[in-house]
């Protein structure tokens, strides 16, 4: 049983409200925090290792200590809610049911960086969320712990809840600024980045929910207790929300020291795969980051055991690995088609491109099309080496990195499962009634 | 007093220049010039904000700066990223870059209709000529294009969706040439369109200039369309008192008919900088309303448009037009015949006396300034001898 940090008190019965999450040592932290300095509070972070939890894993106390500092102007502190991956869906979990602990820890990074107003932007689809966390708001405001001179200590500080429209682009974190400030959500051009150049032109740090989360404990135990959760660079705790084809598909929190193996097997977590299938391949961050075959996944190229971590999981770069992502830890077993599942994203990304820059806006729709004329018996062997060729001029080349989000998982689909794509073509109508099934993938699995 | 402004040193495919800080890299490859400079489908130098979107202009950064030498991970876009003291930015000398413009030209033209032998556009169409020079020769798109319906927006101007490439110029001039923008961006993804609010018309005194920035057919001018093709069209400078624009346009003339005005174009195809420092841009009066030759003052051809195929040869400077080197200097070594092609005046094949057996090649000329060099020899063996 490892050791869980940010669902401790998930499961306290009335923990939403202020009173019980109080009695559970609730705003401990703030209390804290406040007494200390602003860069002091930086440090600790930086001490702790501690990684953006959205996706691209950049030290976040790296991050706030670059956020610049001119004298009389607004700096921001803006929570990124937007959880739009596809199999992601870890923040919702933590902000339906630890509401407070996400506005603990707004309070305390806001203190940190120097933000007097923060928003948190929500995804759209979250409306009930978004009232969970307007209580929690109140209830912190009454408590004094938002406002004008909060717990005594001068410091300032207002929390806004802004929610999106619907735009997965509105996750990137320059296009939920534009979106933010009442524009269209285009991602804006770097450099300036956010850091010097964010919300209305003022410095501004972008968090994740779970990272902002994270801060709390830090500031409770000190960066270094949270240091020695984990392990190497992969510090602390995730959360990963786990779907597809597996006994128990839900959120964990894992201290990144397990294997995929365990987690994919063992009782604690996923609990196998449903009906008996076997494994054939997995998305273990996020619908954007590479897929990998089983063979891949549970051990590195290197015939080491892949472990649940930042390292071990890029292992091998995307020729053999992967990424941590954001933790949508997506199962495929043996019944499902890759060439339909990469159709689906591809018409996600698709639907989601912006429309701003040339290679995502046009090349996105060409990856679908061609996928749907794969997928429904009616490609040529070239299809695929034009696939390839159009997700390598797409990747890369754009504005922000949905270009990337958008090319890798067909890469990955190409690299690793070529010849089912061939199977597809090959055979024009069996395609149409069964799938291609575990194929080679899996040969080196093991079965436990 | 103001600061002393830095001055940068950049290498540019292994040309160095000295720009001041806070160029970009696209306008140092300019000052080079010719093709150096990337080409810029969205970029526009006189619109605050515009550029970066449409990736043509992707550099690669081999060097940041002397500070620090480390390459970019990924090729950045030229028009909004400034360049660093020591920077080296490699251009057409990258086979990266080459590939990926090749790969951003398909993707711009994947949906974009082949109809340029009735486009208003052709001929000087940045599309053309950015396909050109770095697209490929054939298409590997096989699914429908997208299409939309032709919209009249006001008189003047009609847009034509299909053929837009979304560079967002056009909302840049509303956002800062006129004073209510009433047109915009609809839908996302390949989906979006450049509209107005419920087919609103463009009312206002600069709307034409939209005309002139779209790099491609899709904003055409009513008052022209179909009337003629630009490769007809003298352009000529010519200037009107106006009281709401400066009056400097350029006319586009056949016989003394005026065909259409635009504002005057730079070597880029972008509006010029007039001798106040400020961009050219011209009213809807000037643009639509002046069509007869007595309504202007007629200064002379115009000098410079790179990107129409007629502009009568006027180049001027460096404007990425290289003309092969003129061997004939070099024939006539430092001579100056009075008149080089008389040689069937004095041919001795005109000359009975001479046997046509005892020529030793074909037309001489006796007169060739009396040079030993000359004799027995035609001009075109002189010019391959030396």
């Amino acid at each position: 049983m490892s050791k869980k940090i940010l669902l401790e008190k998930a499961n306290v019965e009335n923990i939403q409200t202020m009173e019980v999450y109080r009695r559970e040592g609730g705003y401990r932290s703030l209390e804290k925090a406040l007494k200390m300095a602003p860069n002091d509070i930086v440090e600790e972070v930086k001490r702790s290792g501690l990684r953006g939890r959205g996706g691209a894993g950049f030290p976040t106390g790296l991050k706030w200590s670059f956020l610049a500092k001119p004298e009389g102007v607004e700096r921001y502190l803006v929570c990124n809610a937007d959880e739009s991956e596809p199999g992601t869906f870890k923040d919702r979990y933590l902000m339906e049911f630890l509401p407070h602990l996400l506005i603990e820890g707004m309070i305390v990074s806001s203190f940190a960086v120097g933000s007097n107003v923060s928003y948190i932007y929500i995804r759209g689809e979250y409306e009930w969320v978004t009232d969970i966390l307007d209580a929690a708001i109140d209830e912190a405001r009454k408590a004094g712990f938002l406002g004008k001179n909060i717990l005594g200590s001068g410091f300032d500080c207002e929390i806004y809840i802004h929610r999106g429209a619907g735009a997965y682009i509105c996750g990137e974190e320059t296009g939920l600024l534009e979106s933010l400030e009442g524009k269209r959500g285009l991602p804006r051009i770097k450099p300036p980045f956010p850091a010097v150049k964010g919300l209305w032109d003022c410095p501004t740090v972008v968090n994740n929910v779970e990272t902002i989360a994270s801060v709390v404990s830090i500031i409770n135990e000190g960066g270094d207790a949270y240091a020695r959760i984990g392990v190497g660079k992969s510090t602390g705790t995730k959360l990963i929300s786990a779907c597809g084809n597996i006994n128990k598909p839900g959120v964990y929190e894992i201290d990144m020291t397990i294997s995929v193996e365990e987690f994919i097997y063992s009782d604690e977590y996923c609990g196998g795969i449903a009906n008996g299938k076997k494994l054939k391949a997995c998305v273990p961050g996020g619908s954007s980051v590479p897929i990998l075959p089983a063979s891949l996944l549970l051990t590195t190229a290197k015939g080491e055991k892949r472990l649940m971590n930042y390292e071990s999981l890029s292992d091998g770069g995307f020729a053999t690995g992967s990424m941590m992502g954001s933790g949508g830890f997506e199962v495929l077993d043996e019944d499902q088609c890759i060439v339909r599942h990469t159709l689906s994203l591809a018409r996600f990304y698709h639907h989601e491109s912006c429309g701003q820059c040339s290679p995502c806006r046009e090349g996105t729709g060409w990856m679908e099309k061609i996928l749907q004329k794969i997928e429904h018996g009616k490609g040529e062997m070239k299809d695929i080496d034009l696939l390839w060729d159009i997700q390598r001029k797409i990747e890369g080349n754009t504005i922000c990195p949905l270009g990337e989000a958008a090319a890798w998982p067909v890469a990955a689909a190409i690299r690793h499962f070529r010849d089912e794509f061939e199977w597809h073509i090959l055979n024009p109508k069996e395609c149409l009634v069964r799938n291609y099934g575990l194929g080679k993938y899996a040969e080196a699995l093991i079965t436990s | 007093m103001a600061e002393e402004q830095k001055i940068f040193k950049v290498t540019i495919d292994n040309i160095t220049i000295d720009v001041p800080a806070g160029t970009t890299i696209l306008n140092a490859a300019r000052k080079i010039g010719g093709e150096v400079a990337p080409p810029a489908m969205c970029y526009y130098s006189k619109l605050k904000g515009s550029g970066g979107k449409c990736r043509t202009c992707l550099v690669e950064v081999v060097s940041g700066s002397t500070v620090d030498p480390r390459p970019m991970p990924k090729l950045v876009a030229s028009c909004r990223t400034n360049v660093m003291d020591g920077m080296v930015v490699k251009n057409i000398t990258s086979e990266k870059v080459i590939d990926v413009r090749k790969g951003v030209v398909e993707f711009l033209l994947i949906n974009h209709p082949l109809d340029c032998p009735v486009c208003d556009q052709a001929g000087e169409c940045h599309l053309q000529d950015l396909t050109y020079s770095h697209g490929a020769e054939q298409t590997r798109y096989e699914f429908e294009r997208r299409t939309f319906v032709r919209e009249d927006i006001g008189d003047y101007i009609q847009l034509h969706m299909t053929r837009c490439i979304l560079c967002y110029r056009c909302i840049y001039v509303a956002d800062q040439l006129t004073n209510k923008r009433v047109h915009g961006i609809l839908d996302r993804g390949d989906k979006s369109e450049i509209s107005t609010y419920i087919s609103k018309a463009i009312e206002n005194d600069f709307s034409g200039n939209m005309i002139d920035v779209c790099p491609v057919g899709a904003l055409t001018d009513r008052t022209f369309r179909f009337k003629n093709r630009v490769w007809f069209l003298k352009p000529v400078d010519a200037h009107r008192d106006c009281d709401k624009c400066h009056g400097q346009v350029t006319l586009w003339n056949r016989g003394d008919e005026v065909f259409r005005v635009t504002a005057r174009k730079d070597e880029w195809g972008e509006v010029q900088t007039l001798s106040d420092g400020k961009p050219g841009w011209i009213c809807n009066t000037c643009r639509f309303e002046k069509k007869h030759a007595s309504d202007w003052v007629i200064e002379g051809p115009t000098k410079i448009n790179r990107h129409s195929v007629i502009s009568q040869g006027h180049y001027v400077g460096n404007v990425g037009m290289i003309m092969p080197p003129d061997p004939l200097d070099k024939v006539l070594f430092g001579r100056q015949p009075h008149l080089l092609l008389d040689i069937h005046d004095v041919s001795k094949v005109n000359q009975l006396e001479v046997h046509l057996s005892e020529l030793e090649g074909p037309a001489v000329s006796n007169t060739f300034n009396g040079d030993p060099h000359a004799s027995g020899h035609n001009v075109t063996d002189v010019k391959e001898g030396v």
